[in-house]
Parts: C-alpha cells; sequence; structure tokens
C-alpha cells in the first residue's frame, strides 16, 4: 500500500472536487551544598559529590533570534521515544499526527498531511524529503537515538539559509560526534505494540584525533489496528546499521564521514511485502580560518527504495554537495554564504491506478544564499539575507529574509522577522496522473508554480529567574499560489489557493527545584483558505488542531530512579472527524549500577486507542504502548 | 478531565517521594550543581597549580580566572572567589567575549558555545602559561590541559601533563593522583 494509502487522500480529494459541488533561583533545596560549604571541603571529598545538570544552561540557539526549540539526546531518552517522530511531541507549533504503524503526518504551522509539504528535515545536514512530493517518508527515517546529540525545531521559514521547501519550519537531527560514543553499548526492549527492539553500538579510537563508532539495530512493531480493534496486518520490520568516523588532521581541519544502511518491510495481507531499503554516505570537512571564521564543504549521496507491490515503487539516488563559508568582516560584520548544487534521479514503477509520467525524471537544483549579521549596537542585531535557487521547474527563485534582535540584557531577546520562502513543485505537483493511461481523470499539473510565503514573525525569549525560561512566539503567514484542482475533464493541478495563518506559540521551563523540571507549551493556530474556483483544497484548513497543550515533568531522584510523566492535548480535526484526545506518557527509569539503566515506558496510557489522523472510513488507530527497556554500557 | 486528573495524582505523588527527601529519596545522593562544583574546581586550580613569575605583570598582580564565551557559572563563580587570595595573590573573575580579548590570565574556563572554536582558541594560546580548562569529553586531549567530565554523576578530571609542561605550568601531584591523565602520543 503506502503510497497507495499515502496518495489515497489526495486522490479521493481530487476525485470528490470534480463531483458538482458537493521560583525563586537562589535557594538551595535540602542536600545540597551551599558554595561555603563546597569551598570547604578537600579535592577527594569534591570527587565523591553527586552533581545534577542544571537545565537553564545557556544553549547558543535558545538565544538566536527565531522560533527554535531543542530537543536534547537526554530529553529523548526520558520521553521514551523510539523513533524521531515521538520525539517530536512535545513541541510547541508543531503537529505530529501518527496515521499507522510506521506513517506519520507532521507539519509546524499548519497544513498538515501525509504528503505534508512545508517541512523540511535534515539529518546531520542530509536533506530526506522526497522531490516526488516535497515530504517525508517517515517509515524511512531512523538513526540510532542513544547517538541523537540533539534535534533542533526552527519554525517559521529557514528559507534563507536552508533554501526551499523549508517554508513552514525546518527540523534537523544532529548526531554525536564519534568521541563521545565511545565504548560498548548495547539495549534492547520488548513491548506492545513494539513488540521488539534492539541495537548496539561501539566506539572506538585510530588515533589522537580519530575516532569512530559502528551500530546495528533491529525493530520488530506489530500490525497497526482498524477503529474497530481489528488489526490490519501490517506488521512492520527494519533492520538498520551505519557508522560514524570523525578526524582532525593539521592544526584546524576536521573530516567527518558517515553512513547508514537500512531495510525493511511491512506485511501486506493480500500480496507481496512492502518494502523499503536505502543507504547513503555523507561527507564533512570544515576548517577553521580564524576565531570566527570557518568554511565547511559537504557532500553526499542518497540512495532510497521503496516498493509496493502492485501500487508503486520508486528508487531515488540524490547526489548532493555544498559549501558554506563564515567570516567576520571589520568589527560589526558577522557574514556567511554558500553555494550549493544537487542531482536527483528517481525512477518510478507505475500501476494502472495512477502514474507519475515521465516515469524517469532527472532534476537539477543550483543555490547559493549570502547572509549578514549587522551588529548596530551592542543590544540590537539586524540580519538581512537572501537565497537565490535555480530549479527545473520554475527557474530562479529569491528568499530573502530580514531579521532584528534586540537584546537588552543576556536573559531576555525581543525579536521580529519578514521572510519570503517557497515551495518549489514536486512530481506529484507537476507529474501525476490517474489513471496511468488516457483517457485522464487528472492530467498533472502542467502549469503548476511555485507556491509562495510571506511570513512575518514576533518573539520575546526570557530567562527571568535561573531556573524559569521561557519563549513566546507569534506569526503571520500570508501564502500565494497554493496548490488546487482546476476544471475538468480532465482536470489538473493549479495554484488557485491562497490563504493567511496566524498563530501564538508558548513554551515554559522550570527548574522546580534540583532534580525536578517541569516544562508546558500552548499552541494556537488559525488558518484561513480561500479560493474562487475550488472548495475541496479549501478544507484543509481543517486538517491542522487549533489548540493544543503540553505539560511534563521529570524527576531526578536517588538511587539512579528517574520518573517522567507528561500529558498532551490535540484539538480537533474538523476536516477528518477526528476528534480532540488528551494523551498521557510516563516512564519509569533505574540505574541500579552505573553501566545499567532499565526502564519502563507507557505511552497513551490511559486510552486503549485513538485516531490521530486520516477519514473516517481509511483510517487507523493509535493503541496504546508500553514497552521495558534495558541499555548497558561499557 | 479525568486523565487529567489522574495525571495531577502522579505528579502529587512523585512530588510527594521527592518531598521527603530527608528520607530515602535524597538521603545518600548529596546533591550538587554541577556549575557550582566546577566553579569550585576553578578556584581550586589557582592553589594546585604553579604559574612561572613571569606570567605576572608584578608581584602583586592578581590570579585571573577568564571565562570564554557563554558564562554557565550565573554569579556562582564570583561569589566562590570573592575575597579569596592564594599567597599575596588575589582572584579576580574575568569574562571574555573571544580569544582576542584574553590579555592575562591565568584559568581560563573555554565554555562549550566556543566548541567550534577550540582549534584556533588552542592555536592562539600557544606558549602562554594558561590553565585552559573545557567540558567537552575531548578537551583535554585535543585542545587543552584539563578536562571536566561528568561520568555516573560524578565529576572527573581529565588532565594532559604534557600540555601542561609546555604551558611551564606544574601541577600538584595532589590534583594529578585523583584525575585520569590523559595518555602521551
Amino acid at each position: 500500500m503506502d503510497v497507495g494509502r499515502t496518495f489515497a487522500p489526495l486522490v479521493a480529494a481530487l476525485l470528490l472536487s470534480a463531483l458538482p459541488p458537493a521560583a525563586s533561583a537562589e535557594s538551595l533545596p535540602e542536600g545540597v551544598e551551599s558554595r561555603g560549604d563546597l569551598k570547604k571541603m578537600s579535592i577527594e571529598e569534591l570527587f565523591n559529590l553527586e552533581v545534577t545538570t542544571v537545565s537553564t544552561k545557556p544553549e547558543a540557539l535558545s538565544a538566536t533570534p527565531a522560533a527554535v526549540k531543542v530537543v536534547t539526546g537526554d530529553d529523548i531518552r526520558r520521553m521514551g521515544a523510539l523513533s524521531i517522530p515521538e520525539a517530536l511531541r512535545y513541541i510547541p507549533g508543531v503537529e505530529v499526527a501518527r496515521v499507522d504503524n510506521r506513517q506519520y503526518a507532521i507539519t509546524a504551522r499548519g497544513f498538515n498531511g501525509t504528503i505534508a509539504n512545508k517541512l523540511l528535515v535534515l539529518i546531520d545536514g542530509r536533506s530526506v524529503y522526497t522531490p516526488l512530493f516535497s515530504g517525508v517518508f517517515w517509515d524511512a527515517q531512523d538513526v540510532f537515538l542513544d547517538d541523537v546529540e540533539q534535534i533542533e525545531v526552527i519554525r517559521g521559514p529557514g528559507a534563507t539559509v536552508w533554501g526551499a521547501n523549508a517554508v513552514n519550519g525546518v527540523i534537523n537531527v544532529i548526531s554525536k560526534r564519534a568521541a563521545d560514543t565511545q565504548g560498548l553499548l548495547v539495549m534492547g526492549g520488548a513491548g506492545s505494540p513494539e513488540r521488539g527492539f534492539g541495537g548496539l553500538r561501539y566506539g572506538g579510537k585510530l588515533g589522537s584525533r580519530s575516532f569512530f563508532r559502528l551500530y546495528g539495530k533491529v525493530l520488530d512493531r506489530d500490525s497497526s489496528v482498524r477503529p474497530n480493534g481489528q488489526d490490519v496486518g501490517d506488521d512492520f520490520k527494519t533492520d538498520q546499521g551505519g557508522f560514524r568516523l570523525d578526524g582532525g588532521w593539521g592544526p584546524s581541519s576536521d573530516l567527518t564521514i558517515q553512513g547508514d544502511i537500512y531495510k525493511g518491510s511491512a506485511d501486506q495481507r493480500f500480496t507481496d511485502d512492502m518494502e523499503i531499503g536505502g543507504r547513503n554516505v555523507m561527507t564533512r570537512w570544515t576548517r577553521r580560518l580564524a576565531e570566527h571564521s570557518d568554511m565547511q564543504l559537504n557532500a553526499y549521496y542518497d540512495h532510497s527504495l521503496r516498493d509496493m507491490p502492485l501500487t508503486f515503487r520508486e528508487t531515488l539516488d540524490t547526489y548532493d554537495v555544498s559549501l558554506r563559508h563564515r567570516l567576520p568582516l571589520g568589527e560589526r560584520h558577522d557574514m556567511m554564504w554558500g553555494l550549493g548544487y544537487r542531482l536527483t534521479q528517481d525512477v518510478v514503477g507505475n500501476t494502472p491506478g495512477f502514474a507519475f509520467l515521465p516515469s524517469h525524471q532527472t532534476r537539477n537544483l543550483y543555490s547559493s544564499f549570502v547572509q549578514d549579521e549587522i551588529e548596530l549596537s551592542s543590544v540590537l542585531h539586524w540580519t538581512l539575507g537572501s537565497k537565490v535557487e535555480h530549479n527545473d521547474y520554475t527557474g530562479v527563485e529569491v528568499e530573502p529574509s530580514t531579521r532584528l534582535a534586540w537584546t537588552p540584557s543576556a536573559t531576555r531577546t525581543l525579536w521580529g522577522a519578514v521572510s519570503r520562502a517557497v515551495r518549489a513543485p514536486s512530481r506529484l505537483d507537476r507529474d501525476l496522473y490517474v489513471p496511468s493511461t488516457p483517457p485522464f481523470f487528472l492530467a498533472g499539473g502542467p502549469n503548476f508554480d511555485s507556491e509562495v510565503l510571506l511570513a512575518y514573525e514576533l518573539g520575546y525569549k526570557a530567562q527571568p529567574a535561573r531556573n524559569l525560561s521561557a519563549a513566546i512566539a507569534t506569526f503571520y503567514n500570508s501564502y500565494d499560489n497554493l496548490r488546487s484542482v482546476r476544471g475538468g475533464p480532465p482536470i489538473v493541478l493549479a495554484n488557485d489557493l491562497d490563504g493567511e495563518t496566524y498563530g501564538v506559540e508558548g513554551s515554559a521551563t522550570l527548574e522546580a527545584r534540583k532534580g525536578w523540571r517541569l516544562s508546558g507549551g500552548y499552541t494556537f493556530l488559525r488558518m484561513i483558505l480561500r479560493s474562487p474556483s475550488d472548495t475541496s483544497t479549501v478544507k484543509q484548513a481543517g486538517d491542522s488542531p487549533r489548540h493544543q497543550w503540553f505539560a511534563r515533568s521529570s524527576l531526578t531522584l536517588a538511587h539512579g530512579l528517574e520518573v517522567d510523566a507528561g500529558v498532551r492535548y490535540v484539538g480537533e480535526l474538523p476536516n477528518q472527524k477526528i476528534p480532540s484526545y488528551l494523551a498521557t506518557d510516563a516512564r519509569l527509569g533505574w540505574r541500579p549500577v552505573p553501566s545499567l539503566e532499565i526502564s519502563a515506558v507507557g505511552q497513551n496510557l490511559f486510552d486503549s486507542r485513538h485516531p490521530e489522523f486520516g477519514t473516517p472510513a481509511s483510517r487507523k488507530e493509535v493503541e496504546r504502548s508500553l514497552y521495558g527497556r534495558a541499555t548497558w554500557t561499557y | 478531565m479525568d486523565l487529567l486528573r489522574r495525571l495531577l495524582l502522579v505528579l502529587s505523588i512523585s512530588a510527594g517521594v521527592l518531598h521527603t527527601d530527608g528520607g530515602p529519596a535524597l538521603a545518600d545522593g548529596r546533591m550538587t550543581r554541577e556549575y557550582d562544583l566546577k566553579a569550585i574546581f576553578l578556584f581550586q586550580f589557582a592553589h594546585f597549580v604553579n604559574w612561572p613569575a613571569s606570567t605576572f605583570p608584578d608581584s602583586a598582580a592578581p590570579i585571573t580566572i577568564g571565562v570564554l564565551g557563554n558564562d554557565p557559572f550565573g554569579a556562582g563563580l564570583d561569589e566562590v572567589v570573592a575575597g579569596e587570595t592564594v599567597g599575596s595573590r588575589r582572584l579576580v573573575v574575568r569574562r571574555f567575549r573571544t580569544i582576542d580579548q584574553v590579555d592575562t590570565c591565568q584559568v581560563l574556563f573555554i565554555c562549550s558555545s566556543e566548541a567550534t572554536r577550540f582549534e584556533y582558541i588552542h592555536s592562539k594560546l600557544s606558549g602562554r602559561s594558561v590553565l585552559t580548562v573545557g567540558e567537552t569529553k575531548d578537551f583535554a586531549s585535543r585542545y587543552g590541559i584539563v578536562g571536566f567530565d561528568v561520568q555516573r554523576n560524578r565529576l572527573r578530571l581529565r588532565i594532559n601533563v604534557a600540555a601542561a609542561d609546555s604551558a611551564k605550568l606544574t601541577i600538584s601531584s595532589k590534583l594529578l593522583r585523583q584525575a585520569e591523565l590523559v595518555p602521551k602520543g
């Protein structure tokens, strides 16, 4: 199934549309020595003290004038997340809807869907969106989560630096350096519907400045269920392995080479298994030229395969090379510029029901950007820049942005930005035909143009006390030329949809006392879409919730005990008749000895199952998940 | 809102466990703010390290503890150092935004915010008698002299003796005994 399932909503929408219109920071908790006490201790005593890490220590990104949220590797562990999508559940402004046991609809600031197309997702700088529909096949994107340094989520256009498709947001998964993952780690667990998973990583040293790691992981997940509780029979299994090598030579050069290989399959009841697979290798060379100046050269190759017998088959090869250079100019300018080239080649195996025509496609993408951060005064920073891209569909696209940050003190930042971003056409917008031979019901989108966003953002971040940080971001997005359907028969894809979205996202983290962190967030989103001719696509405003909120508690106790709990509320999706839901997640972790961690995780605890995405006829539901896990490090 | 009530119950039970921390929860876990402890160590280094006299402009010049980059200590480091002396020298804390601002300095804590510039900072400090301290895992082996490392909730030190030697610093054996030494080469 898969793309059959994935594209079914679109095809259904197209079909329908053709029918007649129808704390106080400084108080010390008990058991914590004052600084005066510490000073009196001997070195030996100091080494025996237990430390806890302060959550609010400065992160470079938290000071950036943008709506940024960083999910650290430790956050991922404490959420009990077993996949990248599950690690994105507690982020304001982000919509994560689980479609079935392996597929997700994920977006930021609206326009969600199984073929959502306004979010750029990068894994260590490697773009993982498919040019087939400008979106992400989430079931094929996996990493060894214990080796993730952090996931950076930037809401709002990132097009100036990241380029087309970074329309509503950018998700950047960053893995740890090999030097930070030395030794052996073995982990495994079992539960329901996560029937079993396991992994092994080994990191070692090759020379004084060269480190490597290798990993392998497997998972076996139970079938999706329908609303009536019946199994779909799409049990999912994946195997994945990879490596990373970090080396330094000379006084200021670093080289990273990393790669992954994976394959997975989902059972299909009435035909052969659906299969996915892929491999990628990336190399990054960084050279520091001076204190605030460096140059980075990135190159990667990515191959992916998706085969759904009787429905669809796609192989995609991506070659990408990019260069970026950062240099200060004078006292007040921090310049960055870059160049990039990407070649994609795909082969689609079409079936009678629908087809991408032509079935083979080679596309070139040329890009360049320049950005300057100007220090107007010690408290006022102005960033302006633009990306200029050339794609084979629409030619040159210009994506400028300007951003102003006022930082009256180290703990407060008020920022605002105006940006233009585009979503360039994908194969789906131009080349999709239903059925695959004439007479067509849908005959592609021969004149489909880029979708254009003009975004206005205003935000404020503050750390009013040492143990409290908070951020609020607001935006008004104005979209032109969104995808719609036109005419018929045959109908074609066109750009007759316009609209606005606006919203507010707030979040706060409180270190209530030593070892107890509370966090919460709220998201409001309003989407207003208009089309003179197409009433069907207007309804997709109802595919995103208007309200979302979450609250989390992370408690670290003595004896290596950790207690984590979270609730998350997602408002209704009227277009799909998905009711609002409140889900509760919890984790209990215990470290009986320093090298061993045991944990029990429950997700969606008080609800046997609920739907998160999909129309009533086709949807699957998300079941309660319970699993146990052990991680051993040596 | 039944679920919410249940969650609040879970939270209040958790909080209850925490509040009895005179009891089982924190009984043997004397917890310390990570950066308070690190501040204490920076202060202690001033006692356990000998700098060549030529590092100081004169015999009354203070021992400077520098913080380069995004300061994680807050007021903690200033509080630890306030009014302290080593021999005849006062201890002072200074903060630097860039390595080029670092003129006279004996102990320099290089914040993780500078991670992309470690190599450059390292090269700028070569030949100077500055005890560089960092907190990334490979700091001591690659970019400096002392690395903080939190292992199993305990603070550990890694010390690169060869780097200390070439910076003409003498580190007390009392400190070295407690540290993990970076192997030569």
